[in-house]
């Protein structure tokens, strides 16, 4: 006889596993006894009842499942287990930290980096809108500039209907700026602008006082950020003050905007009303000026929705017929969104887009070898852990629990690197932001981008460390790693960390490869001649059309210590560029080729100590009477000798005509990155706008002291400034610099990793050849033969991994060296030095490991088997 | 602070297992305090306090041989353990120091 069966399907469905038995057996026995005394009606009842009764809490099973009872306790084991183990190998578990940290802490700053570059001008509403006009300069050759003549903006609002707004801009550094306040006279040198009222409905730099509609509409007036108001004002409402620029332009300010955001190349903090251009640049605020370009002037228009640009482009084309029918250069105006300003170095961009890539590259690449390092070091150790692994797996511990312990193992020290990484990033971001000019911030809290970079980037290194050691623990077989009797085959194949060095040592090859070819390429550009003399010059800017000029020449060459003065529009080499078009002789057309202008008076070769070649020095005059020409404009011509240009007129953009007198010598007009260009020397008195002063070094302080009282004596107003010339030069490098010390420092990082997975390699074949060196010294081997074992290992290991980074190391910067047209040569010898550079690594590595390995007593390692 | 928790229910149930002592399991246990005390016991309640008093350690249990008349489901028997029994003697002491404290002149008070 037996109970009824719902009841009882329903007892063992809802009551938990651990009880179901025992009360099951004892409702059995109560059925029994019942049916004995009661019959089964009555025993049928009770055992519903009985049944019934049970289901409560306590009795009914949970509902996840009894299994998960017992997980918390495992989890908490894996925690212990990792703990001990770091606490067991201290200098195993700090090299991983420290490798994993090295690494995470580049793939953070360099996230920051990018993402901080990215972020360019992208907060302001309908961004995708936003368009600058450049243009395209079609000669013999396309030049690219980033702006358009001086009226376009104008004509473009007038005469089309594509744009919701146009707005001019002119920027100019290194103005004046005159406060009065309480009777006192401040002056500061400050960057300005001029900007239509428009420019402020284009971009989004939100006022804090004032009324949007009315700014910069009136002449003479101005807005100024809060940092600025606060400069020059103070506590005081700068609503209503006055700015004086240059000594002579008042203006009144009558907004305040808000401080500008990090993250935008507008970084101008004084605006001035476009309608007062007239009195600073007559010919930049004619209507006339479509002659020239100049790269203050930028325009920038905020299109319709729906308007295709190119149908823009194509209907601007007719400026190019109206204004300049007969030019030589030709125009095309194009329309560069927004979002590539930031990035195209055609057009004044900052920072390329390749840069951005190949930075990022850099930190995936430093991250994937910090994660190589890991499993190197890892695997390495694996054998300490096969007991541990042969007593899990007799207990009933399943291979996928094994994979998870050892990746949550990993998951922890990539957190401990994680958080030590953001420290260290957090520490040295001031450093690189002063280094780098940028305005980088690493907050978690605030940037949820960066928040979730950090938790991706936690859960790939650990994938990508944590994976395979893994696999390769929880592979063990229980009966062979109990007994300990583990071979290398099962600890990780021998080939695959090989795999792994190789890789990690390529990466670092071509980096260090990177670095040697650009340390040579900057100190090319140092200890390269100019052609011109760029030592204790100093360079003075001053206003043009300076009637006191020549005062100040006479006066300054009578301060003992001073060399030679020449008043000129610039020195030899300079940011500063004037380009124009000649005609030669009695030739009908322009010539096809634009020629660079110096304005320059007698003085300037001596000071510069250029060389003629032929002919003689230019007269002292004040207007344009005669030329000096470089070497490069007879080629340009097709002209054999000096002699042929000499005596004949050339004349300059229909305006200037006089015989050339004299050829000088080439010299680097720009920076190294461009040709020697066609270049002539003339005494244009009107653009002078710098004063070289040749000084002697020896007494240099004093010699300064006194300029600067001649210089306060007749510019009372002006503050003294001045820039020796090469710094000036230097200066054109600073992009290069900086990235020859970023490469320097992410070259290092890789090496150290890699060395520190170096460590890891020798230790393991230590520890696994220990018997066999053993047997070697037993039986005769001497300690070099024996640690040639380990020798010719290392050796094949860089050879290989030398042999992948050679030809993509030369590739690359070959690449990069075409951005120069002056260069050194990648040599044989730059590899030479290269590979000694990694041979000395891995010889200080690799060394000390093995010779301990070697020279231990054999006694030690062949006593127990 | 309460030292030992224990239920009235769950003391009985302790008593009875202690009595039992080595043949204290489930229908045991029920029958032993539905016939000292003449009081009805459902499985589920002492089952419930059974799972409760083993959760809190003052019982232990073991399996025993699986039996016919249970078709085939083994007995589980419980014993109590060292801290079992400090609870039912803490128990024990409270209960008699409450008593001792009934003051003499008051010999007729009535429990009802």
């Amino acid at each position: 006889m037996s109970p009824p069966q719902l009841p009882l399907r329903f007892f063992r469905w809802f009551c938990h596993p651990k009880l179901r038995d025992s009360i099951e057996g004892d409702l059995m026995e109560l059925y029994k006894e019942r049916l004995i005394k009661n019959g089964k009606l009555k025993a049928d009842a009770h055992f519903i009842k009985d049944v019934l009764l049970l289901f409560r809490p306590g009795i009914i099973r949970p509902t996840e499942g009894y299994q998960n009872l017992n997980s918390y306790g495992m989890y908490k084991n894996y925690f212990i287990t990792a703990w001990r183990n770091v606490i067991r190998k201290k200098s195993s578990a700090a090299i991983n930290v420290f490798g994993l940290t090295l690494g995470i802490s580049c793939a953070l700053i360099i996230f920051a980096l990018v993402n901080y570059h990215l972020s360019f001008d992208n907060f302001h509403t309908d961004a995708d809108r936003i368009y600058r006009f450049v243009t395209e300069e079609h000669r013999d050759e396309v030049e690219y500039d980033a702006s358009v003549p001086p009226p376009f903006g104008k004509f473009f609002r007038e005469d089309y209907t594509f744009s919701d707004q146009v707005a001019r801009l002119y920027t100019g550094d290194n103005e004046l700026i005159t406060i009065e306040r309480i009777g006192e006279k401040n002056k500061f040198n400050e960057t300005i602008a001029f900007a239509e009222p428009d420019f402020f409905k284009i971009f989004n730099f939100p006022l804090s006082t004032g009324n949007p509609e009315t700014i910069l509409v009136e002449p003479n007036t101005a807005i100024i950020t809060k940092k600025m108001a606060a400069k020059y004002f103070g506590d005081e409402s700068a609503i209503g003050k006055v700015i004086r620029l240059n000594s002579k332009i008042d203006f009144t300010v009558s907004g305040v905007l808000q401080d500008l955001p990090v993250n935008s190349d507008i970084q101008t903090e004084i605006y001035f009303s476009y309608s007062t251009m007239k009195q600073y640049n007559e010919w930049a605020a004619s209507d006339d000026a479509w002659g020239g370009i100049t790269s203050s002037i930028k325009t920038y228009t905020k299109l319709k929705p729906g308007v295709n640009p190119t149908d823009v482009e194509q209907a601007v084309d007719e400026y190019v017929k109206r204004f300049r029918p007969k030019s030589k250069n030709v125009h095309h105006y194009k329309l560069q969104p927004l979002n590539d300003v930031h990035f195209n170095a055609r057009y004044e961009g900052v920072m390329s887009k390749t840069t951005i890539w190949i930075l990022s590259l850099v930190g995936v690449l430093l991250v994937l070898t910090a994660s190589l390092n890991f499993i190197n070091l890892t695997t390495a150790q694996a054998i300490n852990r096969s007991k541990e692994v042969g007593v899990r797996k007799s207990l009933g511990g399943a291979r996928g629990q094994l994979f998870w312990q050892f990746t949550i193992e990993t998951g922890l020290v990539v957190l401990v690197a994680t958080v030590l990484a953001l420290a260290f990033s957090y520490a040295i971001l001031p450093q690189l932001n002063s280094f780098l000019n940028t305005n980088i911030s690493i907050n978690l809290f605030t940037d949820t981008r960066l928040l979730l970079f950090v938790l991706a980037l936690i859960v790939v290194v650990t994938g990508l460390s944590g994976a395979y050691p893994g696999i390769v623990l929880s592979g063990f077989k229980p009966v062979l790693a109990l007994k300990g009797k583990l071979s290398g085959k099962q600890t990780g194949s021998f080939n695959i960390r090989r795999a792994l060095i190789v890789t990690q040592f390529s990466i670092s090859q071509i980096l260090l490869l990177g670095l040697i070819v650009m340390f040579f390429q900057m100190r090319y550009f140092s200890k390269t001649d100019m052609g011109f003399d760029t030592d204790a010059i100093i360079m003075m800017p001053v206003g043009s059309n300076d009637e006191k000029l020549k005062t100040v020449k006479s006066q300054l060459l009578q301060v003992p210590g001073v060399e030679n003065v020449s008043l000129c529009f610039g020195a030899p080499a300079s940011d500063n560029h004037w380009t124009t078009s000649i005609k030669f002789d009695d030739r009908a057309e322009t010539e096809p080729f634009s020629i660079s202008h110096k304005g320059a008076d007698e003085d300037y070769l001596s000071t510069f100590s250029l060389e003629i070649i032929a002919g003689r020095n230019l007269t002292p005059s004040d207007t344009v009477r005669e030329f000096l020409v470089n070497e490069n404009l007879l080629s340009q011509l097709n002209l054999a000798s000096p002699e042929e240009i000499l005596g004949k007129n050339i004349t300059v953009n229909g305006s200037w005509k006089g015989p050339v007198v004299g050829v000088v010598k080439d010299f680097h007009e720009q920076s190294f990155h461009a040709d020697i260009k066609p270049v002539f020397l003339t005494t244009s008195g009107n653009t002078y706008n710098s004063i070289a002063v040749k000084i002697n070094m020896r007494n240099a302080n004093e010699t300064l002291t006194s300029i600067e009282k001649v210089w306060s004596g007749m510019y009372p107003d002006l503050i003294y400034k001045y820039d020796f010339l090469d710094d000036q030069i230097a200066s054109f490098y600073q992009t290069e610099q900086q990235m020859v010390s970023i490469v320097y420092i992410f070259a290092s990082i890789a090496l150290i990793i890699g060395a520190l997975g170096l460590y890891g390699l020798v230790s393991f074949m230590a520890v696994q050849k220990t018997k066999e060196i053993g047997i070697r010294k037993v039986l005769g081997g001497d300690v070099v033969q024996i640690l040639w074992i380990f020798g010719k290992e290392f050796t094949a290991l860089v050879v290989v991994a030398f042999l992948i980074a050679a030809p993509v190391g030369w590739l690359v910067m070959t690449e990069w060296l075409s951005n120069y047209a002056f260069k050194v040569d990648i040599s044989l010898w730059m590899f030479a030095l290269e590979l000694f550079i990694i041979a000395l690594v891995v010889l200080v590595t690799v060394g000390y490991r093995s010779l301990k390995a070697v020279v231990a007593n054999p006694v030690e390692s062949l006593r127990s088997e | 602070m309460k030292k030992y928790q224990l239920g009235e229910f769950e003391e009985i149930v302790m008593l009875t297992i202690a009595i039992l002592y080595k043949e204290a399991y489930g229908v045991a246990i029920k029958n032993e305090i539905e016939s000292r005390l003449k009081r009805n016991v459902s499985m589920g309640a002492m089952h419930t306090a059974l799972v409760r008093l083993e959760d809190k350690g003052y019982i232990r249990s073991h399996d025993g041989e699986p039996t016919e008349e249970r078709m085939g489901r083994p007995k589980k028997y419980f014993q109590v353990t060292a801290l079992g029994k400090r609870a039912m003697e803490y128990s024990r002491e409270t209960r008699n120091a409450l008593w001792g404290a009934i003051p003499d002149v008051s010999p007729n008070v009535k429990f009802s």
